[in-house]
């Protein structure tokens, strides 16, 4: 008998699921495959084999993400998102300790390559936000030493770094907008980061809660 | 000492389906009808609380003839004391102390 087109997408999908499965959890997509040949209703069937090829992919960055290689990249990412948090502090200090030779050194890794655009906004910016910057700084390096030590709850203190971040970032919008200086002008640069930060904290969500379940 | 289970509102919906019949084994797609649970979020759960040792699973023959054997699952000694701690907040100290005497 000729199978419905339902039935023949839901056999496609369990196949890709199959597939992107990791190799240890071979048996549990076998669970899923022979659960599908039960199911009668080819709506459900078809319902069936999408959740489990979200469930292969699931699996497959769970696993992806318990590598060493994974590992080090995140690591490397958090660091750098660490370091952008104390750019700005650094930068501020050394203008501020006359220390100009620095200044342009650290300019040079600016938009615009001077320090020099930027003085009005270097000097309109109240202290407390280098402050919140280096605490963010801070708590992104927690996040690290603890992703690092396979702790648990590594999310948190970068989920809080990025709060101090985004309150950071609403500040100097408006420290922008006072001085008429903008200090990254490419929005596709600004966006990049927030979804680079986002990005990094989903994929430390994912991993801190997979070492909880590889655990026990 | 091993670190805490994860217990989301997910695994907890499982968990309390399973502890109405915990000696029974049962199928995924009837643990999908029984929660209300996706698959894609049904299975992750499953291997999940087996890798935790809540959960133990295994081949059985299908009822209907032709078909692959099916994967079943059962919750463990450990399991059913953790889902019946899970279910005891939301049953009451009563319902919990008679659940235990029964």
């Amino acid at each position: 008998m000729r199978r419905g087109f339902r039935r023949r997408i839901a056999n496609a999908l369990m196949r890709h699921a199959a597939r992107v499965m990791p190799a240890a959890e071979m048996d549990w997509s076998a669970a899923m495959r022979n659960e599908l040949e039960a199911i009668e209703d080819d709506h459900v069937a078809l319902r069936w084999s999408a959740g489990c090829l979200v469930a292969g992919y699931s699996e497959r960055l769970n696993s992806l993400l318990q590598t060493w290689y994974a590992r080090a990249a995140l690591a490397c990412l958090i660091a750098l998102l660490a370091c952008r948090e104390f750019f700005a502090p650094l930068l501020i200090f050394v203008y501020r300790a006359h220390d100009l030779e620095l200044a342009h050194f650290l300019g040079l890794r600016t938009a615009g390559d001077d320090y020099r655009r930027l003085i009005p906004v270097l000097e309109a910016t109240p202290s407390w936000l280098p402050v919140l910057w280096i605490a963010a700084g801070l708590l992104f390096l927690v996040a690290l030493w603890r992703m690092l030590r396979k702790s648990d709850a590594s999310a948190l203190p970068f989920f809080l770094a990025f709060g101090l971040d985004l309150v950071g970032a609403v500040t100097a919008k408006s420290i922008e907008a006072s001085t008429k200086v903008v200090i990254t002008p490419d929005l596709l640069v600004r966006a990049a980061g927030e979804v680079l930060m986002l990005s990094t904290g989903f994929l430390l969500w994912r991993m801190t809660r997979k070492a909880t379940r590889r655990a026990n | 000492m091993g670190r805490k289970p994860i217990h989301s509102r997910q695994t907890n919906r499982l968990l309390g389906a399973m502890l109405k019949d915990p000696l029974a084994w049962q199928h995924g797609y009837a643990l999908m009808k029984q929660t209300g649970l996706q698959s894609g979020t049904l299975y992750p759960v499953l291997l999940r609380l087996c890798d935790q040792g809540l959960l133990e699973a295994q081949w059985r023959e299908s009822d209907q003839p032709g078909k692959p054997p099916r994967h079943v699952y059962r919750l463990t000694q450990t399991g059913l004391a953790f889902a019946r701690e899970q279910a005891a907040p939301a049953r009451g100290k009563q319902g919990f102390l008679r659940e235990a005497k029964a």
